[in-house]
């Protein structure tokens, strides 16, 4: 295999991984383990940690609980306006963050469309941790929302046909063939999501503000600890490394999930699998 | 005991599929081309399309009634559905799909399909035979009252194909069930089915045991997909009480049929004799031609000559020599060849 | 061997590509790093000049990490005397100041009419600065002088730079904020100035000093010499800034 092609593709994945892998690996050298524990426990980092668990958690949550029946009803149907259905589901992933915090202002802001009715309802959303919630579900919800669209579209009709032929309603259907067969696109899709939410700043900043312990979540507390003890900055940017490393393996590491036969979703099946 | 009723009429792609059939505890295959609509019948009695207009009805439990705007979804309908491509659960292993329908009788399905030994696998790490045998084991898991088949041989290679038709015509015939099977192979709806249905371009051209469809072919589709040569032509009365058919492509040939106008002249492989030379036997009718190629089939041979194709033994095809290119003369009764009027 | 100069050409021109993207050509206009509230009137001052506009704190620490700035300019000396201390930058020079004003949303939702009333409104949504940021520096220099630092317990959010401070209040999600005069006169439609009593205002002092070993050196000096000419400082007194 010492085809000039078989070299040529051995240095791009030599260049594109130690690419990748040079900024993170940085932030684990540039300053000495001891220093690195000392910055994760101060209370700013411990502050922002806190906030994050809490919000992306919660976040996370609901955009699984609701986000998926809705992609299963999406997916697994045909009709006209499905095009613009998916594009409109798909547009705050090109907003910019700032813009899209502008929308959350415009929505439930104090002077938003829905102001005067949480206001009434004694509820106001910016600057509280449902608003650092909100910004993550409304930046990073799409993200999940269009990979499990396209898990579920994917799912060969002829199973599910199948499924209620053989006596299983749409809800076992779901449940037992469904969601099984989807669940590689659906655990990719919200790997992205999650790791969106995590990383999200400039929505956040704008509709929910900063405030440690309240609404500062581990990318704000970053930016604002630049100038104030870089070390905690350092120390709070290996913590997103860390937390972000340790979701994403489990995603492909949880057996039952990886075990379809459809190619694209077995993150570990050698190319000619089939 | 509970007949299948089933009324259909439903606009597809380019033509309108309108049948109707009913069914006792027999199996009725439907055999056409591919695209003649067969697969929707199924889907329509199994409650994965609904048609334009229709009744579906299993004794007297309607499943779907378009007048009384009855429609029950296919899990409140008690059928087995096995699919073409046997649609089994990728991500179950063989118990677990046949437990899909119904974990009482996994069991004992298991065994009666001799697929014990497999209960632990994959689907994606079985053949095609063990394949079709997990469908089939899951579509009765459910105890369905209607059995249904799409095309249960044609994913599978010939020579398991025959096998399996051989097993495939003893279960049903054990199960006893209103069976719909679907098939682009006459034989294979020959072997396996009581009542044959030739269904093309939406409707069935003719319904009734395969024997007869062969013996009495109501039109020139049913005469070629029983696999009869079909030979164009113009018919007159001939002499001696004969039906001459003046062929499009040139001679004569008679029959012992009624026709006139535009014909088709149907006659059965089997029912041509080949020779080397034309003998004064008491066939009327001799084609001579090239042999254009030689197919073997077991113990028989298909020969194609000129615009014919035969069907000899094997061992007169040895003892005639015959080889590609040479000539030889194709022969037929009269009383061996039916007319057809062509649309 | 076509198929060899054709990759060849691909790298050359690659490489090439690169080097222009990464080199800075010298003796072209100046990259200026310049603190938030003066992101309207700078570009007025000097059009040709790059600006970056961001809290004077963050700045400085990213010339200090070595960012590619000709011209720091802070909105407290704390800042280019830090970096002139540490001989990152040249001698600093004082070229405008500025008030602070507490400023609330046009439509004055907590009816603030005085610094006092802060302490008077239990609900009160304050917006504020991060200590290091120059205006949080001066909005707890003010809230000390009249022993109301315990206001800040109502702040909602500790913004990175005043003009996010200035944002939230514009839209009307904060009620009360502290930013600067000019900040106010920017955004003029949308805000209402609350003078601060006098014996609380601090010194606001805007100073410009030349990164050492600027690419763009020449024009560098030239931003210098226009923030402290009779037009650039007629521009800075148009917009709101005191001129020493």
């Amino acid at each position: 295999m010492r085809s000039p092609f078989g070299v040529v593709l051995a240095l791009a994945t030599a260049l594109a991984l130690s690419f990748l892998l040079l900024p993170i690996l940085a932030i684990f050298v540039d300053i000495p383990p001891g220093q690195l524990v000392d910055g994760m426990n101060d209370p700013a980092a411990i502050d922002a940690l806190l906030v994050t668990l809490k919000t992306t958690l919660i976040a996370n949550a609901v955009i699984l609980l609701v986000g998926t029946p809705a992609a299963y009803l999406i997916g697994s149907h045909s009709f006209r306006a499905k095009p613009f259905l998916v594009t409109a589901v798909e547009l705050p992933l090109v907003l910019p963050p700032a813009v899209a915090g502008i929308g959350l202002l415009a929505a439930f802001g104090r002077f938003g469309l829905l102001g005067e009715t949480l206001d009434v309802l004694g509820i106001s959303i910016p600057f509280t941790q449902l608003a650092v919630v909100f910004a993550v579900m409304f930046v990073a919800g799409p993200f999940y929302l269009r990979a499990a669209i396209s898990a579920f579209e994917s799912v060969d009709p002829t199973l599910t046909g199948a499924a209620r032929t053989l006596g299983a309603g749409p809800a076992r259907t779901f449940a037992r063939v469904a969601l099984p067969l989807a669940s590689g696109g659906l655990g990719a899709g919200w790997a992205l999501c999650f790791a969106r939410g995590l990383g999200e700043f400039g929505a956040t900043i704008m509709f929910a503000g900063s405030l440690q312990g309240v609404t500062q979540t581990l990318s704000l507390a970053v930016y604002e600890q630049f100038d104030v003890d870089f070390d905690v900055a350092l120390a709070i940017g290996a913590e997103l490394v860390v937390i972000s490393a340790f979701l994403l393996l489990a995603v492909k590491l949880v057996p039952k999930w990886t075990r379809s036969t459809s190619p694209s979703t077995t993150p570990f099946a050698p190319f000619g699998s089939r | 005991m509970d007949t299948l009723d089933l009324t259909l009429d439903h606009p597809l792609r380019s033509f309108r599929l309108s049948v109707a059939a009913t069914l006792g505890r027999e199996t009725l295959a439907l055999v056409g081309p591919s695209g003649a609509g067969k697969s929707s019948v199924l889907r329509a009695i199994a409650g994965l399309l609904r048609p334009e207009r229709g009744r579906v009805a299993l004794g007297a439990e309607a499943w779907l009634d378009t007048e009384a705007g009855i429609d029950l979804p296919p899990e409140r309908r008690s059928v087995g559905l096995v699919f073409q491509e046997y649609a089994l659960f990728p991500h179950l292993d063989v118990r677990r799909n046949v437990a899909f329908g119904g974990r009482g009788r996994v069991d004992e399905l298991l065994e009666r399909f001799r697929i014990s030994h497999l209960a632990q696998a994959r689907p994606a790490d079985l053949s095609g035979g063990e394949r079709q045998r997990v469908a089939l084991a899951r579509a009765l898991a459910r105890d369905p009252a209607v059995l249904l088949l799409d095309e249960p041989l044609s994913a599978l290679d010939a020579h398991t194909r025959a096998v399996v038709r051989a097993e495939l015509a003893e279960l049903l015939a054990e199960l006893r069930l209103p069976t719909l099977l679907v098939t682009h192979d006459f034989e294979d709806a020959a072997a396996l089915a009581d009542r044959v249905g030739v269904i093309v371009g939406g409707r069935i051209l003719q319904l009734g045991a395969a024997a007869e469809l062969l013996a009495a072919p109501a039109d020139a589709f049913v005469a070629s997909f029983t696999g009869a040569n079909l030979l164009h032509g113009t018919a007159r009365p001939g002499p001696e009480g004969l039906t001459e058919v003046v062929l499009d492509a040139g001679g004569s040939m008679y029959s012992v049929d009624e026709g006139h106008g535009r014909v088709g002249l149907a006659v059965f492989p089997w029912e041509v004799a080949l020779a080397r030379a034309e003998s004064a036997d008491s066939a009327v009718n001799h084609v001579r031609g090239e042999v254009r190629s030689l197919v073997e089939l077991g113990n028989r041979v298909r020969v194609r000559v000129g615009p014919l194709t035969a069907e000899i033994t094997t061992a007169s095809a040895e003892r005639l020599a015959l080889r590609e290119g040479e000539d030889v003369v194709a022969s037929f009764k009269a009383t061996a060849s039916r007319l057809v009027p062509l649309g | 061997m076509r198929r060899g100069l054709a990759v060849a050409a691909v790298l050359g021109v690659a490489v090439a590509l690169l080097a222009g993207f990464t080199t800075t050509r010298a003796d072209g206009p100046a990259t200026v790093y310049a603190a938030a509230s003066l992101t309207e009137v700078l570009p007025n001052v000097s059009p040709s000049s790059r600006f970056q506009f961001a809290g004077s704190n963050q700045l400085a620490l990213q010339i200090s990490r070595g960012a590619p700035a000709d011209v720091f300019v802070s909105a407290s000396p704390v800042y280019t005397q830090g970096l002139f201390r540490d001989g990152v930058v040249e001698k600093p020079r004082t070229f405008a100041t500025n008030s602070l004003v507490l400023a609330v949303p046009r439509s004055n939702p907590a009816e603030i009419r005085s610094v006092f009333d802060l302490a008077k409104r239990p609900k009160l949504k304050l917006v504020v600065a991060g200590q290091k940021v120059p205006i949080g520096l001066y909005t707890r220099e003010v809230l000390k002088r009249l022993a109301l630092l315990k206001v800040l317990r109502k702040s909602v959010s500790q913004e990175p730079d005043v003009k996010g401070i200035v944002g939230k209040l514009a839209l009307g999600e904060a009620d009360a904020g502290f930013v600067y005069a000019t900040d106010v006169r920017a955004a003029s439609r949308r805000l209402i100035a609350i003078p601060l009593p006098k014996r609380s205002r601090p010194t606001v002092r805007y100073q410009v000093a030349v990164v050492k070993g600027a690419q763009n050196r020449e024009a560098a000096l030239e931003l210098v010499a226009d923030l402290l000419s009779t037009d650039g400082r007629r521009e800075l007194r148009k917009a709101g800034f005191g001129v020493p």
